[in-house]
């Protein structure tokens, strides 16, 4: 047991550091440096080496790179050129607003997407399954920007139920808060929803054929508690596989509706900070991103062994 | 133009009546004398004019406001105001002039901008007791402080490098030495560089807190999130302002924010997409202000602006071709949505800057391509043209109709989606061929020099981005920034108008429209009387203020 | 909970050992008379196979340049000239969805088979050698997956000029050979210490002889399932880098931006058909995929019982 979290938090912390030279170095490909945001068109070259100097970029790459992840490590991710807001501070502003998002769009996901597969397991390529591949289908095919729209425009504009744009936060209260994650929860979970119903239901397809199930379908089992009790838990391998990568990257997947809802998330900001060369914004973003997805990979692993001990290694 | 010498001060005179009929609007005895000198002719109360609040105000209530970008922050000296920029800043703050609607720079936060015969020495006198929200006392010290920091930034030296020294001569007067006239210089003072801020945040550099003078105080500010600030009880203007706070929200997207304002998560919003201001025009429940009536200084433009230093633009010939095969009424019926007009001169008709006609290319694609034919064994055989624009659809469908129209008289056109940053670093950088922009807006045609001028086109770095050097263009901005005879001033103008409509650095297509749009609660949004009385301009280039706005019931 | 099925019990997974070469042999013949495909396999086929043949073979096509503007004819609806309507600059909508259906097809199943190739044949190998190989590689495979794909994205579509497609598809193969990695790994490892994986071994057979017999025929059906929802999201993600600007370079049409374009400026009020042709293409070709998946899982599957 202890080998084992040793070997993933080993593994852990290689990724993370393999991610944060990638993504150092990738940055610093960009043309252009800071002083171009900063000085905008009064960037004459005597202002900008001085800032550069200032901002410490004009030291050679590996020099940066040493002295920035030493400042990681001891907890400060630095500030932004532009706004000189630290990026701890963007992070605690932005990360809970994607921490909600995430987990109220796989929560609608999942809640609609088991029961849909297990009703279709059972009688597949009938009725009900053909129905709602093509429900789910269509609503994954429609891309967030026309679904988000759609939504917005019944539900925000006519029906003024929900907000149209924006991010009320929880210390504003619990019940503005969950109105304005709604709708946006809802477009990124939509689009969860149909692969959830594919993975599911083709490996419950598959668990349906194997013969412990006829046995105990003739010890008398209701078909039900089958499903829920017997069936759902070896066939969730691949579900807990392929969840495990769609929530993993949703941090910066997460894009398209920040940008429709005006959501200062992490994946928004990193944009903007790529565009802008805030380098330590975009390290520190795509370092905590990083992390997200390699603590959720890890999770989904678990999950993975708790399901079917036989991939368990020895 | 008048004597805008004795104009400014008798202001101050007027200024003290002015004052007098707000405290009396402040105790609700009867219609304030204020808004009667600024109301259009009587009308039933069933068609007001948008924006102009009718009634007594009242007080309290909050408005939330969805503009069209964020800014990077709250220090002249350093940050970009854009329309937004210059929107938060006359929450926080206030300008030393504003722009009345006869197009003129009045005293605002000064009490009086005088200058002297030739117009070398401008001398700023503030108001007494005027304090920041910190409580510091808005004083000349202040003052000098502020505009010595504005000539020492890389940002905004450009702007008042004209400005050869700056003294204090009294407690609350500064005065201004130019080396040569400089007729705008009151209009300079309602731009960036005439927003003054406490020394508190001058001296740190703080670009995230403001402190100024203000209608609104500094709350919160989450970029790309809110901007929130709230009434300053110590505000100099009697009476105002009568919310108790204002919320900025920047939404980026024009179809969000408008569906914001439809389902009433903001109060109030600005935009230039065409479609927005249609599809909000006619809405119900709802207030729209466009500048399009706005006929003073220079009108923002739409337009494409081309490298003259670069191959193959920098062939006077390939750019009349150019000019010739673009069909600016096609474009413009195309994507103006009803909305824009076509333009092809900087000022707006019946302005005194105005050429009759200032000889710009017609559409004529039989001479578009005669011309091509003619500059194509110049240029190796083949004329290829690059033609970007940032991510925004509709540029991006503008783009491809003017790229297929180039194509039809014999370029080669490539199209590209540029992001905003990369854009503007590539304009200043000259690394373009052809591009879309958007700007000009000013309420006095010397406010662009720095933009046009011969003087700003030199690498590495070129705040005229076209880089076109023209002397007879040059001497005539130089005429138009020193003469005081108006008749100069305006022949100078003319002449500037039509040697860009021989140069054609700009291929002009249209005037870009702005608009404010507001739900019936939020009264009096476009409607302000300025401390002398006479009317302020109002909502023009995107750039909106708070101060007279109040909620109904 | 029972672990597996008793192995005395019904059919056993294919390649289950005792006598394993006489029951590959057994499933070999067992495939003539296996189920048939179904009218609704063959229907989806053609389908597909029509969709396909349309892209490649448009420019042989008499159909209007998908480029060609009219501006006398801007936001037609579908009539006799114009079967599926006119854009904004009045281009013609069938032209332009079917050369769009160009860069879509590339780009939706040529990262899938990289994918496929590499990350499949890598997880296999990966699941059942175990230690140390599985952890470097699988290391590098979540690495490329903890990447944020938008900076790389961002880096190579603005930055890294002219724009090609075959950019596009490159960071799509990459990343798209991270996630088969992954997958083809999960579902390999719950076969890999079965009986009939240990007995190869131990009869010496080689290692991609059980990687291909004994393996990948059971990791099938859940890796097909994965890979056509793939291509649906490369498909759409090329649509969401067409919103932000990102995709392939204008005037080329590609679903994606053509979704893109029908959604701005209020023509989702004034003319639906520009995002309605592309993305129905789109919801038919998912559909026909996935049934076409169906019936050859249905076909291929041994035993399929009902419950």
């Amino acid at each position: 047991m202890l080998r084992f979290a040793a070997t993933r938090l080993l593994r852990l912390v290689v990724i993370i550091f393999l991610v944060s030279v990638g993504t150092f170095f990738v940055v610093h490909l960009l043309p252009g440096d800071p002083t171009v945001a900063i000085l905008g068109p009064n960037d004459t070259p005597s202002a900008r080496a001085e800032l550069l100097k200032q901002l410490g970029l004009n030291k050679g790459l590996l020099a940066q790179y040493g002295t920035w992840i030493s400042n990681v490590v001891h907890g400060n991710l630095g500030a932004s050129f532009l706004t000189k807001q630290t990026v701890a501070n963007a992070l605690g502003e932005a990360v809970p607003i994607d921490l909600e998002l995430i987990v109220f769009s796989q929560v609608i996901a999942f809640v609609i997407a088991v029961p849909l597969a297990m009703v279709a397991a059972l009688r597949p390529n009938r009725a009900f399954d053909q129905s709602a591949t093509v429900t789910t289908f269509g609503l994954y095919g429609l891309p967030a920007f026309v679904i988000g729209p759609l939504l917005v425009l019944g539900l925000a504009v006519h029906g003024h139920v929900f907000p149209a744009t924006g991010w009320t936060r929880l210390s504003q209260g619990l019940g503005s808060n969950l109105r304005s994650a709604f709708l946006p929860s809802l477009v990124l979970g939509l689009g969860s929803i149909a692969i959830y119903y594919r993975l599911l239901r083709a490996d419950m397809i598959s668990t349906l054929q194997e013969d412990f199930v006829v046995m105990a379908r003739s010890k008398g089992l209701s078909t039900p508690y089958l499903m829920v009790r017997h069936v759902l838990r070896p066939s969730s391998l691949t579900l807990a596989a392929g969840a495990g990568i769609n929530i993993g990257t949703l941090f910066t997947g997460a894009f398209v509706v920040e940008a429709l809802f005006s959501l200062p998330g992490v994946a928004y900001i990193l944009v903007q900070s790529i565009y802008s060369d805030d380098y330590l914004m975009v390290q520190g973003m795509a370092l905590v991103a990083a992390v997200a997805f390699v603590v959720i990979i890890q999770l989904a692993e678990v999950v993975q062994l708790v399901l079917d001990p036989r991939i368990r290694r020895a | 133009m008048g004597d805008a010498a004795d104009r400014y001060d008798r202001r101050g005179f007027l200024a003290r009546g002015a004052s007098a009929a707000a405290a009396l609007g402040l105790a609700g005895v009867g219609l304030p004398t204020l808004l009667d000198a600024c109301s259009t002719s009587p009308s039933p109360s069933s068609s007001r004019t948008p924006g102009v609040g009718t009634g007594t105000p009242r007080r309290g209530g909050t408005v939330t406001i969805g503009l069209n970008s964020e800014i990077d922050g709250f220090l002249p000296t350093a940050s970009h105001f854009d329309n937004s920029g210059l929107t938060y800043a006359n929450t926080v703050f206030d300008s030393l002039t504003r722009i009345g609607a006869d197009g003129r720079a009045h005293p605002y936060l000064a009490q009086s901008v005088t200058a002297n015969t030739d117009r070398t020495v401008w001398t700023v006198t503030l108001r007494p007791g005027i304090r920041f929200h910190d409580g510091t006392a808005l004083d000349a010290d202040v003052l000098v402080a502020n505009l010595d920091a504005l000539r020492q930034s890389p940002l905004t030296a450009q702007a008042v490098a004209p400005v050869s020294a700056v003294r204090k001569v009294s407690d609350l007067a500064m005065q201004v030495t130019c080396d040569e006239p400089l007729v705008a210089f009151p209009y300079y003072l309602s731009t960036q560089i005439g927003y003054p801020i406490a020394l508190a945040q001058l001296d740190a550099a703080n670009s995230t807190h403001p402190v100024g003078t203000g209608p609104f105080v500094y709350e919160s500010w989450e970029p790309n999130d809110h901007f929130t600030a709230t009434r300053n009880p110590h505000y100099w203007r009697p009476g105002l302002p009568y919310l108790d706070s204002v919320t900025y929200k920047p939404v980026a997207d024009d179809q969000s924010r408008e569906n914001a304002l439809r389902s009433g998560s903001i109060d109030m919003m600005v935009t230039r997409d065409p479609n927005t201001i249609k599809d909000l025009r006619d809405a119900t429940g709802f207030q729209q202000v466009a500048d399009l009536t706005q006929r003073h200084g220079q009108t923002d433009m739409d337009f494409i602006i081309l490298n003259t230093v670069a191959p193959p633009t920098d062939d006077l010939v390939v750019r009349q071709a150019l000019a010739h095969a673009l069909d600016r009424e096609q474009i413009v019926r195309l994507f103006g949505a009803g909305v824009t007009e076509v333009s092809t001169s900087l000022f707006p008709p019946g302005s005194p800057y105005r050429p009759a006609d200032n000889g710009y290319p017609s559409y004529d694609p039989a001479k578009a391509r005669a011309l091509v034919a003619q500059a194509a064994p110049n240029h190796g055989g083949t004329l290829s043209i690059s033609l970007d624009t940032v991510t925004d659809p509709r540029l991006n469908e503008i783009i491809q109709a003017v790229g297929n129209m180039w194509q039809a008289v014999g370029f080669t056109v490539s199209l590209g989606q540029i992001e905003q940053v990369t854009f503007i670093d590539n304009l200043v950088t000259s690394k373009f061929v052809a591009y879309t922009d958007e700007m000009f807006a000013a309420a006095d045609p010397d406010l662009n020099y720095v933009w046009l001028s011969s003087t700003t086109a030199n690498p590495p770095i070129a705040l005229n981005f076209a880089r076109n050097k023209d002397p007879e263009l040059e001497a005539a901005l130089q005429r138009g920034r020193t003469s005081l005879d108006p008749s100069v001033r305006a022949e100078a103008y003319q002449t500037v108008d039509k040697r860009l409509a021989a140069d054609l650095p700009y291929l002009w297509f249209s005037r870009a429209t702005w608009s404010v749009t507001a739900s019936d609660s939020v009264a009096n949004f476009n409607h302000m009387a300025l401390p002398d009385g006479s009317p302020d301009q109002g909502f023009a280039a995107g750039v909106a203020t708070p101060t007279p706005i109040w909620r109904t019931a | 909970m029972p672990e597996g099925p008793p192995a005395a019990l019904g059919a056993p997974p294919v390649g289950e050992t005792g006598e394993g070469q006489a029951l590959l042999a057994a499933a070999t013949r067992r495939r003539s008379t296996r189920r048939p495909l179904g009218v609704v396999f063959w229907i989806c086929a053609s389908w597909v196979a029509l969709m396909a043949a349309l892209a490649v073979f448009a420019s042989l096509l008499h159909l209007t340049s998908p480029t060609a503007q009219n501006y006398s004819a801007v936001q037609v609806g579908p009539g006799v000239h114009h079967l599926f309507g006119t854009d904004d600059l009045g281009r013609d909508l069938l032209s332009r969805v079917i050369f769009g259906s160009r860069v879509s097809l590339v780009v939706g199943f040529a990262p899938i088979a990289v994918g496929l190739l590499v990350g499949g044949s890598l997880g296999l190998w990966a699941a059942f050698r175990g230690k140390a190989a599985d952890a470097v590689v699988s290391a590098v495979s979540f690495t490329v997956l903890a990447y944020p794909a938008l900076l790389a994205i961002i880096v190579i579509q603005a930055f890294w000029l002219p724009r090609a497609l075959w950019k596009l598809v490159i960071i799509f193969s990459v990343i798209a050979s991270a996630l088969l990695f992954v997958v083809v790994r999960a579902a390999a490892l719950s076969y890999v210490n079965r009986e009939f994986v240990l007995a190869a071994k131990a009869m010496g057979a080689r290692t991609h002889r059980i990687l291909l017999r004994e393996l990948l025929p059971n990791v099938v059906p859940a890796t097909a399932a994965f890979a056509l929802i793939g291509v649906a999201t490369a498909i759409i993600l090329e649509g969401s880098l067409a919103y932000l600007g990102l995709s392939v370079s204008l005037p080329t049409p590609s679903l994606g931006n053509l979704i893109n374009e029908g959604t701005g400026q209020n023509l989702l009020q004034s003319d639906p058909w520009i995002t309605l042709w592309p993305a129905l293409y789109i919801f038919l070709l998912l559909i026909a995929l996935n049934l076409m998946a169906d019936r050859l899982r249905a076909a291929f599957d041994v035993g399929e019982g009902r419950l």
